[in-house]
């Protein structure tokens, strides 16, 4: 169980390190807007994920379990929809530049 | 000595986030750089939550998720505005 913690951990800061390089490293908004939207959805999905199976794991309360998922479902609703509307400023921009 | 290494990690991914707050050519990378900025702040807050063992932070991480929200729909609607040219005064010569 605590080597899956782990695994998962790493990879939850991989991805985020791979969002803050592309962020400094790509040529245009779309693109560093796609890159830090993406990987930085998924690297904090996954630290929830490993928190809920950490927070299962040292049987802690409830409360945990809640919060987190209540948090998990409130990124996943509210961060593509944040994406959307970056692209769309983007493209305005780059259509009336 | 693990949460350490994964603040300091976190640390120098929002030095990326505020550079390119800063420098961002338009206006759309700036807001860009302030959404790293928020998940960044969301994950310090999920890692204070798992270092102290206290579910309180999770409040904390759930309002910075809702406001980073609001915040990135409400700069990017107010860059798809048609810009504005504020009326000079006529000089009188």
């Amino acid at each position: 169980m605590s080597i899956l913690i782990g695994a998962i951990t790493t990879l939850a800061f991989a991805l985020l390190i791979i969002a803050a390089i592309g962020v400094i490293r790509l040529p245009n908004a779309l693109a560093r807007q796609h890159a830090v939207t993406k990987a930085a959805t998924l690297s904090l999905s996954l630290l929830i994920i490993a928190m809920m199976l950490v927070a299962v794991q040292m049987d802690w309360s409830g409360a945990w379990l809640i919060k987190l998922s209540l948090l998990l479902v409130l990124l996943l609703i509210t961060l593509p929809l944040a994406s959307h509307a970056l692209a769309r400023s983007s493209l305005y921009e780059e259509k009336n530049r | 000595m693990m949460f350490t290494t994964l603040a300091i990690i976190s640390f120098l991914c929002s030095l990326a986030g505020l550079y390119r707050l800063l420098v961002g050519p338009t206006m759309t990378d700036r807001v860009i750089g302030l959404d790293l900025l928020f998940a960044i702040g969301v994950l310090f807050c999920l890692l204070s939550a798992w270092m102290n063992q206290n579910s309180l932070y999770l409040d904390v991480a759930i309002g910075l998720a809702l406001t980073g929200f609001i915040a990135t729909l409400a700069w990017s609607k107010l860059i798809q505005q048609p810009q504005q040219t504020v009326a000079k005064p006529e000089e009188d010569s």
